[in-house]
């Protein structure tokens, strides 16, 4: 799984997805038609080949059994930023303190960084707007938040996930 | 009305009233990326809670397991979603 190199897809990388893909369209479409089965199977492999042309295995690796590990922290930080948001949505005077607020990363560009700008957008008071070569730039509800000392605190949690790779477009 | 029947209704009610609390956030905060916040943010935990809710009717352990798939995949969607518009926002304004 942590394989990196630049030969392209692997058969052990293409076969991996293909049996998540087809697993997730068993879990949602709970069927076992012959007929459905085909486009489960038709679905899965178009899922397949779309991913790889997209995110291909050497751009970086995500350990979902690592991330899976760390879903007590993402649903409690959920629940906060829910919270958060709807008591500032609610509050009569609004308080709101908006703005952006650059963070430094450890993570290179591509998929790992990708991952954890989509992990972070989900908590609390934290959307990504921009990335370059040293680091990201959020968009807070409120600066006055130690905001950079929770994303530094959130890399180290969710970092040991996301496995690196090179750039890709 | 038993427990899990109490459990339900809580917690659907507390989805719905993330909901609510996330369209306030759409038609009250400023401007576009505030208002990101508040649909991202408040509808993740609004539907998390229905799907919380609706977890003691269904028929089997399959049936959870597609609720949850839902929650997730209405979360995948929503956090790329609101990245791809807060980066075209930020293009767009770049004093935004």
């Amino acid at each position: 799984m942590t394989r990196d190199g630049n030969e392209g897809p692997t058969i052990g990388a293409a076969l991996t997805r293909f049996l998540g893909f087809a697993a997730l369209w068993g879990v949602l479409i709970r069927s076992g038609q012959p007929g459905d089965l085909a486009v489960g199977a038709l679905t899965a492999a178009a899922a397949t080949w779309a991913s790889l042309r997209l995110l291909p295995p050497a751009t970086g690796q995500v350990r979902f059994a690592v991330l899976a590990a760390r879903s007590p922290r993402f649903l409690w930080q959920s629940i906060l930023a829910g919270i958060d948001v709807a008591r500032r949505a609610l509050a009569p005077r609004m308080p709101l303190a908006a703005g952006f607020v650059a963070y430094r990363t450890g993570l290179p560009r591509g998929q790992a960084r990708n991952t954890f700008a989509t992990i972070t957008s989900v908590l609390p008071g934290t959307v990504p707007v921009a990335d370059d070569d040293t680091g990201m730039v959020y968009h807070c509800l409120d600066t006055g938040q130690p905001v950079t000392a929770q994303l530094a605190a959130d890399e180290r949690a969710y970092g040991k996930a996301l496995v690196p790779g090179r750039a890709h477009g | 009305m038993n427990l899990a029947d109490l459990f339900t209704v809580a917690a659907v009610c507390a989805g719905a009233f993330f909901f609510l609390a996330g369209s306030v956030g759409l038609l009250r905060f400023p401007d576009a990326l505030t208002r990101l916040h508040a649909l991202t943010k408040a509808d993740n935990l609004g539907l998390g809670l229905v799907v919380l809710g609706l977890l003691p009717r269904v028929d089997g352990v399959l049936g959870g397991l597609k609720l949850v798939v839902i929650w997730l995949l209405a979360l995948l969607a929503s956090a790329a979603a609101s990245q791809l518009i807060a980066r075209a926002v930020k293009r767009s304004e770049p004093g935004a």
